[in-house]
């Protein structure tokens, strides 16, 4: 009697620990896998604002992925070319300005509280004015792609291919917070390049090689 | 076909006599003892278990930080190279520093450069790790202890006003200044006094050579040597391709009289008169051992013969007896005078009456004016031995009231060390600009450490009329100050190291080469291209005076004659703080982390010493040094060799450089420095500095001192035990003569035929769209090894310590093999760099358990460190010996050297296999270059590390699969041969004969198989 009642608990335990490991299974990953990684930025930056509503082309601030390795991380000087002039959402901007038209007086300036961590890095004070003798300091922004140390993964070549942005980096356009869209594995690059070698790359044929040294050197 | 018999070439005389052996095989680890295996499975079941733990976590955050404001033309990630000056010598080369992020990384020679022409040699590659040293001083010090700029300027200039009212002597010492503004700025800073004046000391002179041309030109002068101008080239002594005055330049010169082609098979004559091996001798035609004592002998009797070709009456004097054969004296005369005003005769004596007869001869055969330019002179070596002497006369006496010493370290670098301190001591105001603690900075009240060279603007004119320009490339990484800065605001023309640049060029540099011009575009065309050039002046040439010119019986000695040289890769003690010249083996003698004392085999015999048995060597005034013994093949029976530069304080710090695991052996004995210093053997006669000594005396001291020698290690060559009949022959090196050459341009080569057509393996992967190949041309290596540290800098290859490199696992990545052949009186010698073939069909690939070694479709061969798992297979299958282990996680023991490191090479971890890619790295940026253009690659645009330093350019890099390429040109050449080609490797590198030019259609005193 206790058997049975045994193989019964343990069946179901069975059950249960299989369905577990099965729904587990989607989410398992690799060591080292880092899909889906939105790390919290020192700054909450919406690329889904930049590159999709205001459709700013990404080598407008990445300006480094046609010349280096590495697209890089725009300085904070570029984010200034507009961010003199706007510096808080346009509501709120569009509404000040109003309300400064009604009562006859300059618009009052208005700071977004995410703005603000951008001019304390550029140390501009309240007036948005060089605070002296203050150096203007860099932001610690938090690295979404992360390759290992014994890949050497090269922008230039790519962009010079054709391949988009969003092939590898994912619909950026549409993120609040920057995430890693695809897995970044080994398996993944070689996939694409010998379909790219078999299709080529919007329609121009490339020769995207898998020899090891490509990557590893 | 003629076919010469092979030349057996061997790489020690343990080789030699067939006793090398025990040293063949692919160093192994050896059985830990006291732990059994099931400890030692314990022990990686755990740590495997640890490896799986840490592997599940996320990674760990990593932040960027991009610039605040981003400065213009920097691109993040991206090299930028900037026209520059080397340092490393007096010779001033041409430079372009690559910059990445805001740190020199990589230094290579300036393709446009008159003098250089693109060459750099292992010093100039080292000089940015010389930077990232933490031992630099970071602060001035004042007797002693940290000080403020400002406290010790305001000292100085106290002391200094008092002296120039009292009229005290001041004397400022820096070896020679080839840089007109700090010449400029020394000059004003001595203006007020007195009595002030600037010695120039040379820590290794060539003195004679300017006062012996004081007496026969009238003017105190360096001739600028133009070697590629040298048919015949006669050289006592001088090492122009190693270390004499411009090693970089003559190399580069040299090199272009030393390509015989089948159009047109003429090559340059060298004959090299030497006591000791040299590089310079290692790659003479000919080579004479002569001791340094009797140069003036030979120098004597061929300025009678060459008087006498040229119908004049030669000077006056009997000269002494000729240590050479009579025969091969006369035809050195005849070959000098068929190539007159197309032959240059060198001699590196301290010898006034020998340089008279050096330039009596190279008068008499036309040579001025061709080969030695008196019209633009050298100032690559100003040094006055008389004003040195005079010096420490004066400090020995008391006389000096301030002494300023820059640049060198003037105690360490010269005799008498203890009575000079003392005398120094007495000096009331000394002021040291050195950059770290040397010998000389302890007795200093001041130290003002200056910049590095690669932290400030500097200039420099190593040609008269030939200007070049240095750039900062990095911030200052400490509060360090220019030396022209210091100056300023002592002298009281207070300006940055720029300002007073810029004042110099605009006053007196811009009128000569360019006074119709804005200063403005003049300045920037000369910070970007390095140099500019002023139109030569003409000067009348000077009557020569022949009133000096005697001949003189030199009485060669009983007793042992001394020979203090400097080291490739060391020169002066300068360099002795950088590991990676330490750990350079010699060119020659392939010893790294020492010096010792060169005998010649028949003199090792009669001391009963070998190999690292510690000597005695005794000068007659007392004198001593305990130096091991390296017995060098080649050198004069009654000559001993010491090399100059070691012995430096502080460089103890190497002790426990390298992996500290329970087996290591310190690379020096703590508080020891590497070596020991020589120059207390230095002495002076006819207000010269001398560096050649009789009466020596030499004795075993029974002890022991082990050498870490890499002239062993790696061989191709088959051991005795496993050859089917005794020791195999191959042709690793080979080499014929120019008389055999122009009968048939293939001689030299086996005469057995491989037939390589029969595949084992299916030609399942040829290389479609490039094919990366690359010719050596032996005949122009000198085996200066600028490649192997040009390697090690751009391939982040690591220093292993002296004990690792006795353990054969020294990691370069090029081998300089080194062969001789023939006996000691008439010794060849050929250099070999051996690195990754990049066999077709590779051995190495197939025994890889994992395929971490593998073929790319362009012909490299390519090796995965991440998939490596350290079964080491493949090294013991590769022929050439070319691949190394990380035994050890080889972490830089001054952690700031961590900066030098190339970011676009992956460090190697511990376990893994490493080995030349053949800068696969360099091949990519190139090819990605070229896809942005749109175009294909174009031919030289990648240069590999070890091609771009060369100065001798006998590195072709290429695609073979390109029939106009020069390699592809090179490969088809009917000197160039594979090594082990009867293997069938397939090898993707190539190399030239050696052809030597010489008369018998086979090599001279070679031994025959």
């Amino acid at each position: 009697m206790s058997q049975r009642v045994i193989t019964v608990v343990l069946l179901i335990g069975l059950f249960f620990g299989a369905i577990t490991l099965v729904s587990g299974m989607s989410t398992w990953r690799l060591p080292d896998n880092q899909q889906g990684y939105a790390p919290q930025q020192p700054l909450d930056y919406s690329h889904r604002l930049h590159a999709g509503e205001l459709q700013m082309d990404c080598r407008f601030c990445h300006t480094a992925a046609e010349q280096s390795r590495y697209a890089g991380i725009p300085s904070n000087d570029v984010c200034m070319k507009c961010h003199t002039v706007v510096t808080d959402s346009f509501d709120k901007l569009q509404d000040e300005r109003k309300r400064a038209d009604e009562e006859k007086r300059q618009p009052a300036l208005s700071i977004s509280p995410e703005l603000r961590k951008l001019y304390d890095a550029m140390q501009l004070d309240d007036q948005l004015q060089p605070i002296a003798g203050a150096t203007p300091k860099s932001i610690s922004w938090v690295k979404v792609h992360n390759l290992p140390d014994y890949v050497y993964f090269d922008h230039r070549a790519h962009v010079a291919a054709g391949v988009s942005c969003q092939h590898c980096h994912g619909p950026v356009e549409s993120m609040e917070r920057m995430r890693q869209h695809e897995t970044l594995s080994m398996g993944w690059c070689v996939n694409c390049h010998r379909e790219a070698t078999a299709d080529g790359v919007n329609g121009r044929a490339v020769n995207a090689k898998t020899d090891c040294a490509v990557c590893h050197y | 076909m003629n076919r010469n018999v092979t030349p057996t070439h061997w790489r020690s005389l343990a080789e030699r006599d067939g006793a090398a052996d025990s040293q063949h095989a692919e160093p192994h680890g050896r059985n830990v003892a006291g732990v059994s295996r099931r400890q030692f499975l314990e022990a990686a079941g755990f740590t495997l278990s640890l490896v799986a733990v840490s592997g599940c976590g996320r990674a760990p955050t990593i932040t960027a930080l991009p610039f605040a404001v981003q400065p213009e033309g920097v691109v993040p990630g991206r090299m930028q190279q900037y026209a520059s000056i080397c340092s490393g010598c007096t010779a001033s080369c041409g430079l372009l520093v690559g910059v990445r992020d805001g740190r020199p990384l990589k230094m290579e020679g300036m393709p446009e450069h008159p003098l250089s022409r693109g060459g750099l040699c292992a010093v100039g590659q080292a000089l940015p790790l010389g930077l990232y040293d933490s031992q630099r001083f970071t602060q001035p010090l004042a007797d002693g202890q940290a000080a403020a700029w400002d406290d010790v300027d305001r000292q100085i200039q106290k002391r200094v006003g008092e002296l120039a009212d009292n009229g005290g002597a001041v004397r400022f010492v820096t070896p020679t200044v080839s840089s007109p503004t700090l010449r400029a700025m020394i000059g004003k800073f001595l203006e007020p006094f007195e009595n002030g004046r600037h010695v120039t000391f040379d820590p290794v002179s060539s003195s004679a050579i300017l006062d012996a041309h004081e007496q026969t030109h009238g003017r105190r002068v360096l001739p600028h040597y133009r070697l590629e101008n040298a048919h015949v080239i006669v050289s006592c002594g001088a090492d122009f391709l190693g270390t004499w005055i411009a090693p970089v330049e003559f190399t580069a010169a040299w090199r272009t009289r030393r390509v015989p082609s089948e159009e047109n098979p003429r090559m340059s004559y060298h004959v090299q008169l030497e006591g000791r091996l040299s590089l310079t001798g290692s790659n003479a035609d000919r080579r004479y051992r002569v001791s340094p004592a009797e140069y003036g002998n030979v120098l004597g009797h061929l300025a009678t013969s060459i008087a006498s070709r040229a119908g004049q009456s030669p000077p006056p004097g009997t000269p002494g007896s000729l240590p050479i054969p009579e025969s091969d004296l006369a035809d050195l005369a005849d070959r000098l005078w068929k190539a007159r005003g197309e032959s240059v005769v060198l001699c590196d004596s301290q010898d006034v009456a020998v340089q008279l007869l050096v330039n009596y001869i190279n008068h008499t055969l036309g040579n001025y004016g061709t080969t030695l330019d008196l019209q633009r002179p050298s100032l690559q070596r100003q040094g006055s031995d008389a004003e040195v002497l005079a010096l420490l006369d004066e400090l020995r006496a008391g006389e000096v009231s301030a002494l300023f010493v820059a640049g060198t370290d003037l105690t360490h670098n010269l005799f008498d060390r203890a009575a000079l301190a003392e005398a120094i001591g007495q000096v009331p105001l000394v002021v040291s600009f050195a950059e770290r603690q040397d010998d000389f900075a302890p007795l200093a009240h001041f130290v003002c450490p200056d910049h590095h060279p690669l932290e400030s603007w500097t200039d420099a004119e190593p040609v008269r009329g030939l200007f070049s320009l240095s750039q900062p490339t990095l911030r200052p990484l400490g509060d360090t100050r220019s030396i022209l800065e210091s100056l300023g605001r002592w002298s009281g023309h207070p300006d940055t190291a720029y300002g007073l640049l810029q004042s110099t060029w605009k006053g007196t540099i811009q009128p000569q080469v360019a006074p119709e011009s804005s200063f403005v575009d003049f300045w920037d065309r000369a910070v970007h291209d390095g140099f500019v050039e002023a139109a030569a002046e003409e000067i009348a040439t000077p009557e020569f005076k022949t009133d000096d010119v005697k001949l003189v019986d030199f009485e060669p000695a009983d007793d042992f004659t001394l020979v203090l040289y400097s080291k490739v890769g060391m020169t002066d003690s300068r360099h002795a703080h950088n590991p990676w010249l330490q750990e350079l083996p010699d060119p020659v003698t392939k010893v790294t982390w020492d010096n010792y004392v060169c005998v010649s085999p028949t003199t090792a015999t009669e001391l009963g010493v070998s190999d690292g048995d510690v000597v005695r060597v005794e000068a007659e005034t007392g004198f001593q040094v305990e130096l091991p013994v390296l017995v060098q093949p080649g050198q004069h029976d009654r000559v001993l060799a010491m090399a100059l530069g070691y012995g430096v304080p502080g460089t103890d710090r190497f002790a426990n450089i390298g992996p500290q695991w329970f087996e290591a052996r310190p690379t020096v004995a703590p508080g020891q420095p590497v070596g020991r210093n020589v120059a207390g053997f230095i002495t002076a006669a006819n207000n010269q500095l001398q560096y050649v000594r009789k009466g020596i005396r030499v004795a075993s001291t029974g002890r022991h001192h082990p050498l870490a020698s890499t002239q062993e290690h790696h061989s191709l060559r088959v051991p005795a035990s496993v050859a089917p009949q005794g020791a195999e022959v191959r042709d690793v090196v080979q080499d014929t003569t120019l008389a055999a050459f122009e009968r048939d341009p293939r001689a030299g080569a086996p005469a057995v035929h491989h037939h390589s057509e029969t595949q084992l393996w299916p030609e399942d992967h040829p290389p479609t769209t490039h094919a990366w190949g690359m010719v050596i041309d032996l005949n122009k290596c000198t085996g200066c090894s600028a490649c192997l540290i040009a390697c090690q800098a751009e391939n982040n290859v690591p220093v292993v310590g002296k004990d690792e490199v006795r353990r054969q696992r020294e990691m370069h990545w090029i081998r300089l093999d080194r062969y001789y052949s023939g006996d000691d009186d008439d010794l060849s010698v050929a250099h070999q760099p051996m690195m990754c073939q990049h066999c077709g069909n590779a051995p190495c690939e197939t025994v890889c358990p994992v395929l971490a070694t593998v073929h790319s479709d362009e012909g490299l061969n390519e090796q995965a460190y991440n998939r490596c798992v350290g079964t080491r297979y493949c090294a013991n299958n590769c022929p050439y010996k070319v691949r190394r282990f990380n035994w050890f996680k080889y972490e830089r023991h001054d952690v700031l050297q961590n900066l030098i490191l190339n970011p676009d090479v992956t460090v190697r971890t511990r376990g893994v296999m490493e080995k030349c890619s053949m800068c696969v790295q360099r091949i990519e940026e190139g090819k990605i270059a070229a896809a942005q253009r749109g175009e294909p690659v174009v031919d030289g645009d990648i240069k590999t590390a070890c091609q771009q330093s060369c100065p001798a350019q006998a590195i072709v890099f290429g695609d073979l699969n390109d029939a106009s390429s020069a390699v592809h040109v090179a490969r088809g050449g009917p000197r160039t041969y594979r090594v082990l080609d009867e293997m069938n490797f397939r090898t993707s590198v190539s190399y030239q004969r050696v052809v030597r030019n010489r008369d018998g259609v086979e090599q001279g005193g070679d031994k025959h198989v």
